[in-house]
């Protein structure tokens, strides 16, 4: 992610100042109802809705999140219920395109942004992340008889993405690659399984899922990157962010960040910060 | 059937609806001969049948039942590709149908250049030809909405004559007319009996049944209850209904 | 402020040449549409005369094949305008490509002038036979009289009336068209929409890339309307 250059923070801070500016009245709202919340009586820190904390995600990603029977669960679904649960804020689901979640973190319209997201320069101007809670990385998928694995075989290949995530922005920045772009992680492997596309990139663990969910394609390679997941946080929330930090070290410290992620995947090692 | 003898029609019927409760009977075995040369005209009162007498003469109608000899060929038959004899049978209709989106010269020059192949310099010099004679080369490159409906009747014939036909149908052509127009289009029919043009026309103008037809056919019900020379016909009428029909009309 | 809006303009246009997503997503949206709208009138075309012939000769008609013919093709085209009209143009997309061309390689552009062709060429048949009945049904008896097969009484009389008649519906017709094409994101195609869509997803600033992705269409369906109107103005001179 190296290669995506950083502007300075003046930049950042006069993008945000016009975005004030441009967009009036509804990106001053979450200011005053903040403001207003603070007040509550529980003294905790109500966002933008009041005794809500919407939570922005995109439910086609096992297991992180992804429906069951209609329900959003998964990894982050528990990580949210919990940070909710202690913050004493009823727990309100947003579900979007992934490369809508940041904006709508920024535009205050979603509170938290969890969604197997990694840290990346491009959205640390935009948003505030947490402490990450777990490493990841992006895998290749590709058919059974395939021996693509490595970044310089992928040259001259046209590769599956979902729009937005760092598979798209890591595969997008090597040369020769076509890249498609989908809105959804499975349609991209779908793709993969109709013989349209030569290889998929994406994060690790969904990787896994898709490869056990469908017959004919593998995981050639699970460690393309190293990368970390974090709840993305407005800006402008800068308690919100104190507030998940403390609990996510709590979660650590008395296993229950553990005890979630083995729920999902079994036994794994949870990233230490 | 005589050596000319252009149309032939045996037991023709026509019957429309599919509901047999429905059904009206249009035609009921109708038969005659129309001879080349002749001026048959068909009177009536309206719902007698003699439009679609007419217009099944080049089976704008299809008959459902009898036939229908033209020039020697049974057009009834299924096998038969009526496009053929159309073009040999002119058609002028009550509401002119010229094509709008033509000029005049293009309405009379479509069909003898797409059908009958002639080129377009010799399909103009005869429309040019045929528009003087009736009064109108100068609205050659007008448009059909420019003309008056006199005019237009008037070019609708000439269109149909663009096509040299054997025969001329002519169906209710003065009845759309404004009374002062009526004249000129009857004149340009009058000009094309004296040339010896077999013509059968459905008409209401008993005045032109009188000097210009050799024969006379009232209708009624479906059916042609007397058939006569026009002095015959109008003098000494023998069908009841025929006499009052010419009662009510004259 | 002015500062603000350069830095914003270099982020989301300049900077890894990202105005190439709008550029190359312009091309895209345009050649599908382009291509969409030739299927879409050749194959309106066509299912709106089966249609019209099947109407208009319903009562005139001879027992035998090329009628018993003509009842199939004009059943089949039913379905086909009930169908097509009756679902969204999404779903034909991602079922021509994830399910009708699930086992073929087929390029992405192709399956959606496929898909957006054959929903606009539903369209198209309806407003083309509209148009069809509108004229007179002398002017068919005129045609057919002077010789001409129903074919080229078509081709010759009725149909050049009948287009001048619905052209304006036609146009509108393009231009949903062309505005219906911004779905073929769904299939991972970048057009114009999404186009936009990455650079959004690349600089969170969904202002810029939107707004201009959107005054590109506007401007496509400008000149789209300018050209329709001239051409309707030149069908209609000389008919007064």
């Amino acid at each position: 992610m190296k290669k995506f250059r950083t502007l300075t923070a003046v930049v950042l801070a006069s993008f945000m100042a016009f975005q004030m500016a441009g967009c009036g009245g509804t990106s001053e709202q979450p200011a005053d109802d903040s403001a207003a919340a603070e007040e509550n009586a529980d003294g905790t820190e109500a966002e933008n809705t009041e005794g809500k904390l919407v939570w922005a995600t995109n439910a086609e990603f096992e297991p992180y999140e992804y429906r069951e029977g209609g329900e959003i669960v998964g990894i982050d679904a528990d990580i949210a219920a919990h940070i909710a649960d202690e913050l004493g804020l009823e727990l309100e689901v947003a579900d979007m395109n992934f490369d809508s979640i940041v904006p709508a973190v920024v535009s205050g319209k979603a509170d938290v942004g969890i969604a197997g997201m990694t840290i990346t320069d491009d959205r640390l101007e935009n948003v505030n992340f947490s402490t990450p809670y777990v490493d990841a990385a992006q895998a290749i998928i590709v058919p059974e008889d395939s021996d693509v694995a490595t970044e310089e075989d992928l040259a001259g290949l046209t590769i599956g993405v979902q729009l937005g995530t760092t598979g798209d922005l890591y595969v997008t920045d090597i040369d020769g690659v076509t890249v498609e772009r989908y809105t959804k992680g499975f349609e991209a492997v779908q793709a993969l399984t109709q013989g349209k596309i030569d290889a998929v990139v994406i994060d690790n663990e969904p990787a896994k899922a898709f490869v056990d969910l469908n017959d004919g394609i593998k995981i050639s390679n699970d460690a393309l990157t190293t990368e970390q997941y974090a709840i993305a946080i407005s800006k402008d929330n800068p308690e919100l962010l104190d507030n998940v930090n403390m609990i996510l070290s709590d979660m650590e410290a008395d296993g229950s960040l553990q005890a979630i992620f083995e729920k999902y995947l079994g036994s794994v090692e949870v990233n230490a910060q | 059937m005589s050596a000319d003898t252009i149309i032939k029609v045996k037991n023709l019927q026509k019957v429309f609806g599919k509901d047999e409760k429905m059904q009206t009977k249009a035609l009921d075995n109708v038969n005659i001969e129309i001879n080349r040369g002749d001026v048959v005209v068909v009177v009536g009162p309206s719902g007698s049948g003699k439009s679609t007498f007419l217009r099944c003469l080049n089976l704008l109608e299809m008959p459902t039942g009898g036939t229908i000899t033209f020039e020697g060929t049974d057009i009834t038959d299924p096998k038969n590709n009526i496009n053929k004899q159309r073009m040999k049978m002119g058609m002028v209709f009550q509401q002119f149908n010229l094509f709008p989106h033509m000029t005049i010269l293009r309405n009379l020059t479509i069909g003898p250049t797409k059908l009958l192949r002639q080129s377009k310099a010799e399909a103009e010099k005869t429309a040019i030809e045929l528009l003087e004679r009736v009064g109108l080369a100068d609205r050659a490159q007008s448009y059909p909405n420019q003309l008056s409906g006199g005019q237009k009747q008037r070019i609708a014939i000439v269109r149909a004559l663009c096509m040299k036909p054997d025969v001329m149908l002519f169906d209710e052509p003065t009845s759309a007319l404004d009374p002062e127009m009526v004249g000129e289009v009857l004149d340009v029919m009058k000009d094309l009996a004296r040339q010896n043009m077999t013509m059968v026309c459905v008409t209401h103008e008993m005045g032109f049944a009188r000097e210009v037809g050799n024969r006379v056919i009232f209708m009624e019900s479906g059916r042609i209850l007397e058939e006569n020379t026009p002095e015959e016909f109008f003098e000494n009428p023998k069908n009841p209904r025929l006499k009052e029909f010419l009662d009510k009309i004259l | 402020m002015l500062e603000t809006l350069n830095d914003k303009l270099y982020l989301n246009f300049i900077k890894d040449d990202r105005y190439m997503y709008l550029v190359n997503g312009f091309i895209t949206t345009i050649k599908i549409a382009f291509f969409a709208i030739l299927v879409g009138l050749a194959l309106g075309f066509t299912v709106a005369i089966i249609r019209s012939a099947y109407d208009m000769n319903s009562e005139q008609r001879r027992k035998g094949l090329s009628s018993a013919l003509l009842s199939v093709a004009n059943g089949i085209c039913k379905l086909y305008l009930t169908v097509l009209r009756g679902t969204p143009v999404v779903l034909q997309l991602l079922i021509i490509y994830f399910v009708i061309f699930a086992d073929i390689n087929v390029n992405k552009t192709f399956a959606a002038i496929c898909a957006f062709g054959l929903n606009s060429a539903a369209y198209v048949a309806e407003i083309v036979r509209g148009g069809i009945m509108s004229i007179d049904k002398g002017q068919l008896e005129a045609g057919r009289s002077l010789g001409f097969s129903y074919a080229r009484t078509m081709i010759y009389i009725i149909l050049p009336q009948a287009v001048k008649n619905v052209l304006p519906a036609l146009g509108n017709e393009f231009i949903v068209l062309i505005k219906e094409t911004s779905v073929a994101g769904y299939i991972a195609i970048e057009d114009l929409t999404k186009g936009g869509d990455i650079i959004r997803s690349r600089t969170y600033d969904a202002f810029f890339p939107l707004i201009t992705a959107g005054l590109i269409y506007l401007a496509v369906v400008l000149v789209l309307s300018k050209g329709i109107s001239i051409l309707e103005r030149r069908l209609r001179t000389g008919e007064r």
